[in-house]
């Protein structure tokens, strides 16, 4: 790698006396055309990809972070604007989440091939489902990340793809998606994890896969219809489902409405400028309707610019399923806490109301990180403190993975219906999955049997299980439920990697600054190419806060504007 | 209200099964005349799919209450406008009819956003309502194996369903209203808004489609009887004014394009001298106006129910109530050359006669109108589009077709896109080979038909370029470019003629951006030839003249005027200088939606199967995903993920489903995935 002379193609535009003042540094290896070990080259200050087909930009495509697009003709395809296509690749972390020993790192699409050459600066890729060590290291800075092993999985030949080289006696495409799949096992650490996903994000054409990505390229080369695939369907919501929570997450409070708030504004400025292009010439849409739009892009711009400066990314974000302890009064929450960590976290008394504040306890459960959390107990508090303690624990609820409802087995009525009705006065959110911890068995006299009884037939109720803390039986079923239910969610690769949102959620957030920058220097020209930016930033955004569609975009031009004949 | 909410089933037969016929018609069927496509309805969607079935080679009849109402326009005088004139020119492309007699029929051409970028031009003129007519009629009368009849149908003919499509029944020909038949090969209904139309003005209601037809009530029965769902929709035109009442001194003028853009890819010019055009007149309502409406609300039956009108074409009144206290802008637009009639476009109302002649009078130049004919409400039911498949075909009958406003559009632009896309799909039906469908990736008239189809209306559907993802590769300049070629070659309804011009200028703007592209030069270079564009000069990089083309200053003439050889040649071919410049300036963008409408293709690539019982299926689908599916029976993927409330679990389950259902053949070993499945487990440590 060391000492390589500078590339031909470079040679080529020095002879014809363009001043190309080149650094080219070794870690960047491209795809196909280049089997040297150039990539990437800087080329004034700027990182510019001559043209591949499996990944390079080819067509100028924005290497984030550069400050402009800058695009070198390929040696071999002779001319800048290239036909393959780029950007059709994703990336996720599929193995489980929170901290543990190894982080799985996979690659779906035409740039997996270019991603790996980068990543591990070697233009030789191992041969296809054979593990190697490499050294990874961000194509950008150099800078080593990690070493692990990584493994490259042909694809067939997809719409995008040249035939692949197929080995001798290969057949077929041996990938999960039946695409160019490349894998990197790294250490689990979340620096190295989020590290990776960078670099990964930071190559052109490379981005985060969305919920469901994978599975959907997989169905699309017929590669899911399998006994293997079976309950995927589930996985797939739960996936949704777990990022929205994630998101919510990671979006209550300050940074959620702010997130909200540039949603709003950049639809509504959409709309407007809809309403603008369709409707100006016949009806009663001003001019003056679109300053307002250049202003509020002009705001957004600068506001999202400086937001991503600001560094403060996923502050809120931990690893591990927040499972929080809910219930009424003196059930014995506290006594749960300490019971399943073992050590007196919280402090316990028979006063009802003892827990004011919320306790939080990590824990590992089945192998499962676990953020435990127990809150005051729910009722109509007078007390000043107390109520914010109870109001702090509604919040929590709100946010929580897993609810533990806790009830005095001594209080509840012994049939489904009953108990049912008991856990529904909580008010745990529909969608949590939860399970309901009657405490107090040693204190159940006659009552045991016809309770027991309940807990196993209730099908209506989520898990239930009778449990003494004071005595410890039933720990044990506790237990198994707990680490089923973390099991359940766990499977879901993105729910708890905070790592990976937070890189999709800047990668989007930066894309949409750069849409939004572009709409201001096409607004005078070309009003139709102005909205398709604006279009873009919205789509980005949208990847975040929701998507919008077309008919909401209506309903706003309909609101604001009397348009029509 | 939502007229979602409103949808019924109208009430299905329980005696006799619909194919069985009177015995009359089945005994004059010996010598019954025989078509290939029979077309029911002369309107816009009628003419375009009765001449689009006929030059696909079909032996086709067009039944129709009266011929000399062919190419009537029975609301505004005008064709086209922003959306509306992407449907046109895509219609065009397909050698439809609308834009060629648009060109010897306009008396004021204008292209609106001509500021806001060519993506969003919107061809658009005010049309001689006599000469539009007249050239129809002469089209229509005039297309090879083409026979109109003037007729009432009755009723359809049906029989037993072929059994390996979805359908309860075929039709195989109609019932006219003298009781003899017709047999047809497939059927076009393009009756507008006949089913229970109803005029309202005032507290009056006459039964009607339009003022002075008569429905169609015997076929608006069977329609009923075979289970059709329909929905219910209102609309409504305004008073006509005479022109020698009116003072146009006092009023803002707009004046017509110079030179004026013809709409059809054919077209050279169109027919009239730029300076013959006549002027249109812009006024404004005034608060009286407002006071007459609101105090006269007990009057007004249309606007006071409940049913759901467009929100894009409101009338007066509604206006009044929703944004109050404001001057609505009225356009008086010229009827024809020799006309007396000004259409007011903005004032559609349903007062009672004589307080529209109030309300009108209240506006400034009306002070002395006279009213020609009061304005009035149209209410009516369609059939929900969500029973038609992409080809407009019905799934209920097969080889029955549905074009136009019966469809729950508005507009003769909306109307005509349909008509051409059923009558080529009729065509191909006789012929037994694949439908003609244009994907949204395609066109204007994809996302029209992918709308109607997959989601369905509750106002009456009008084109905007606001629905369409890709706007910036589906212009108005670029229509041939997309659809001519497919026509000709899938559909066959292209002429040899226009077929050959689309292929010339591909062929020319092929070459033209291989010759802009191969002429590069430094940009220092650049900056003395053409100073009047600035080049930003942070790239190193030589340019190409396709690159300097891009700058909204440049153009091909300046270009030609500085590199005569080998662009001269470029610039004098107006039309492709035009097209190269549009061409270069949106290359990026058209290159960077290319990836999405690659994805929306695969997906649209994945057909579900017509016939499946999505009550029955064995998938783990919610009862509200089910009867979602089972409402609007998405045909691909692609459109399945366009329903609202489908989630990416939902199209999972139902794509496994169907792949493990209905491609048992594909084989794969689980050796292959089975292991790559365990990485969604968690890491190894």
């Amino acid at each position: 790698m060391v000492g390589c002379t500078l590339p031909p193609w470079l040679l080529g535009g020095q002879r014809e006396g363009f001043a190309l003042r080149v650094r080219w540094e070794p870690p960047w290896v491209c795809g196909v055309h280049m089997e040297g070990s150039w990539a990437g080259v800087h080329v004034n200050g700027v990182v510019g990809y001559p043209c591949t087909p499996y990944g390079g930009c080819g067509r100028g495509a924005p290497h984030p972070g550069a400050p402009s697009p800058c695009c070198l003709p390929c040696p071999r395809c002779a001319q800048r604007l290239c036909s393959a296509a780029w950007g059709d690749t994703i990336f996720a972390v599929s193995s489980g989440h929170g901290r543990c020993g190894v982080a799985v790192i996979r690659t779906s699409g035409p740039g997996s091939r270019g991603a790996l050459q980068s990543l591990t600066g070697r233009p030789a890729l191992p041969p296809p489902r054979v593990l190697a060590l490499r050294r990874i290291r961000d194509p950008a800075t150099g800078e080593p990340l990690d070493r692990g092993l990584v493994v490259w999985f042909q694809g067939g030949d997809g719409v995008h793809q040249t035939p692949p080289r197929q080995r001798p006696g290969s057949a077929g495409p041996q990938s999960f998606t039946g695409e160019d799949c490349a894998e990197l096992h790294v250490h689990g650490g979340p620096a190295v994890v989020s590290g990776v996903l960078r670099a990964l994000g930071a190559l052109p054409g490379l981005r985060p896969a969305e919920p469901g990505e994978f599975t959907r390229r997989a169905f699309r080369r017929g590669k899911l219809d399998l006994t293997a695939a079976e309950g995927l369907g589930d996985l797939i919501r739960a996936e949704t489902e777990a990022q929205r929570r994630q998101a919510l997450r990671q979006m209550e409070g300050e940074l959620g409405r702010l997130y909200q708030h540039w949603s709003d504004a950049l639809t509504q400025a959409l709309a407007h400028l809809e309403a603008y292009i369709d409707f100006s010439e016949d009806d009663n849409v001003e001019e003056e309707v679109l300053s307002q739009v250049d202003a509020t892009v002009r705001a957004l711009e600068r506001e999202i610019g400086s937001h991503l400066q600001d560094g403060r990314r996923g502050e809120l974000l931990r690893g591990g399923v927040r499972a929080v302890i809910a219930g009424p009064p003196n059930v014995g929450k506290s006594s749960l806490l300490n019971l399943l960590c073992q050590r007196p976290a919280a402090i316990v008394s028979p006063v009802a109301g003892t827990t004011r504040d919320v306790v939080e306890v990590a824990l590992n459960v089945g192998g499962y990180p676990l953020v435990l959390s127990d809150t005051a107990g729910l009722r109509d508090a007078t007390d000043p403190v107390e109520k914010e303690g109870v109001s702090r624990a509604r919040d929590r609820l709100q946010e929580a993975d897993l609810v533990l409802a806790v009830l005095d087995a001594t209080a509840v009525p012994t049939e489904p219906v009953g108990l049912g009705a008991a856990l529904g006065s909580l008010q745990p959110p529909p969608t949590t999955p939860c399970i309901m911890v009657l405490n107090k068995a040693d204190l159940l006299k006659g009552k045991g049997g016809s309770l027991r009884a309940a807990c196993t037939q209730g099908h209506p109720l989520p898990p239930v299980t009778l449990l003494s803390c004071k005595t410890g039986e039933g720990l044990d079923h506790l237990l198994a439920l707990l680490a089923r239910e973390l099991a359940r969610l766990c499977g879901d690769p993105l729910s708890g990697s905070p790592s990976l949102t937070q890189s999709r959620h800047s990668l989007h957030l930066r894309q949409c600054a750069v849409a939004l920058a572009r709409y201001g220097r096409e607004r005078r020209s070309d009003l139709g190419l102005a909205a398709e930016r604006l279009r873009l930033a919205r789509r980005h955004l949208g990847s975040i806060t929701g998507h919008v569609s077309t008919e909401d975009i209506l309903d706003i031009i309909f609101r604001d504007f009397c348009v029509g004949k | 209200m939502l007229l979602r909410g409103s949808w019924r089933r109208l009430a299905q037969p329980s005696a006799p099964r619909p194919w069985h016929r009177r015995a009359g018609s089945e005994a004059g069927a010996a010598a019954a005349p025989r078509y290939e496509v029979v077309v029911i309805g002369g309107g816009h969607a009628g003419a375009e799919a009765a001449a689009a079935a006929a030059r696909g080679g079909a032996r086709t009849l067009l039944l129709t209450h009266k011929i000399g109402t062919i190419g009537e326009m029975s609301c505004n005088p005008s064709f086209g406008g922003i959306g509306k004139g992407h449907l046109m020119r895509e219609v065009d492309a397909l050698d439809g009819l609308c834009g060629r007699v648009c060109d010897r029929s306009g008396v004021h051409y204008k292209v609106l956003n001509r500021c806001k970028g060519p993506a969003v031009w919107g061809l658009r003129a005010q049309i001689d309502r006599g000469l539009y007519k007249e050239h129809m009629q002469k089209e229509i009368l005039n297309t090879p194996l083409l026979t109109v009849h003037e007729a009432s149908v009755e009723d359809l003919l049906l029989t037993e369903p072929e059994p390996d499509r979805p359908g309860k029944c075929q039709v195989t020909g109609v019932v006219l209203g003298d009781g003899s038949t017709v047999h047809a090969g497939s059927v076009i209904l393009t009756t507008g808004t006949f089913l229970r139309g109803m005029i309202l003005i005032g507290l009056e209601t006459y039964p009607a489609g339009r003022l002075g037809d008569q429905p169609a009530i015997g076929l608006a029965q069977t329609l009923e009887k075979l289970g059709f769902a329909v929905g219910r929709l209102k609309t409504g035109t305004p008073p006509r004014l005479a022109k020698d009442t009116i003072d146009f001194s006092g009023l803002q003028e707009r004046a017509a394009d110079n030179p004026p853009v013809p709409f059809s890819f054919l077209s050279e010019a169109v027919w009239i001298k730029p300076e013959d055009q006549l002027l249109c007149y812009l006024t404004r309502t005034t608060l009286k106006a407002q006071e007459i409406i609101c105090d006269n609300l007990h009057l007004n039956n249309h606007v006071r129910e409940t049913t759901r009108g467009p929100r894009y074409c409101p009338s007066l009144e509604s206006k009044v109530l929703r944004f109050p206290n404001r001057e609505h802008q009225v356009w008086l637009e010229p009827e024809g050359l020799e006309s007396n009639v000004i259409y007011p476009q903005g004032v559609s109302m349903t007062l009672p006669a004589e307080l529209q002649e109030q309300v009108i009078r209240s506006i400034p130049g009306l002070e002395k109108a006279k009213i020609l004919q009061p304005g009035y409400g149209v209410q009516y039911d369609f059939l929900d589009p969500r029973q038609l498949t992409a080809s407009l075909e019905s799934r209920l009958v097969q080889r029955l077709f549905f074009a136009g406003q019966i469809n729950g559009t508005t507009g003769y632009e909306e109307a005509a896109a349909q008509g051409v896309i059923a009558g080529i799909n009729a065509c191909l039906r006789v012929r037994g080979k694949p439908p003609f469908i244009v994907s949204r990736t395609e066109g204007y008239i994809g996302v029209l038909i992918d709308d109607l189809t997959t989601l369905g209306t509750s106002e009456p559907y009008r084109m905007f370029t606001s629905r369409v993802e890709f706007r910036m590769s589906l212009r108005p300049d670029n229509a041939d470019a997309r659809l001519t070629h497919r026509g000709f070659e899938e559909a066959g309804c292209v002429s040899q003629q226009r077929y050959e011009e689309a292929v010339k200028m591909r062929a020319a703007l092929e070459d033209g951006i291989a010759t802009l592209k191969s002429l590069q030069f430094s940009i220092s270079k650049w900056s003395q030839l053409v100073p009047e564009v600035p080049i930003s000069s942070s790239r190193r990089l030589p340019l190409s003249a396709f690159d300097v083309l891009r700058y909204p200053e440049a153009n091909m003439e300046l270009l030609a005027r500085v590199v005569p050889e080998p662009l001269g040649k470029l610039a004098q071919w107006r039309q492709l200088a035009e097209r190269l410049k549009i061409e270069a300036a949106y290359e990026w963008c058209v290159e960077n939606q290319q990836q999405e409408i690659e994805e929306v293709r695969r997906d649209e690539a994945l057909r579900l199967p017509e016939d499946l019982d999505y009550f029955a299926i064995d998938a783990s689908l919610s009862l509200e995903v089910r009867e979602k599916l089972d409402s609007n029976r998405p045909q691909t993927i692609g459109a399945l993920s366009r329903i609202p409330g489908i989630t990416p679990a939902a199209i999972v389950n139902l794509l496994r489903f169907v792949k493990t259902n209905h491609q048992k053949a594909e084989n794969l070993s689980s050796e292959q995935c089975g292991d790559r499945l365990m990485c969604w487990g968690p890491g190894q440590s």
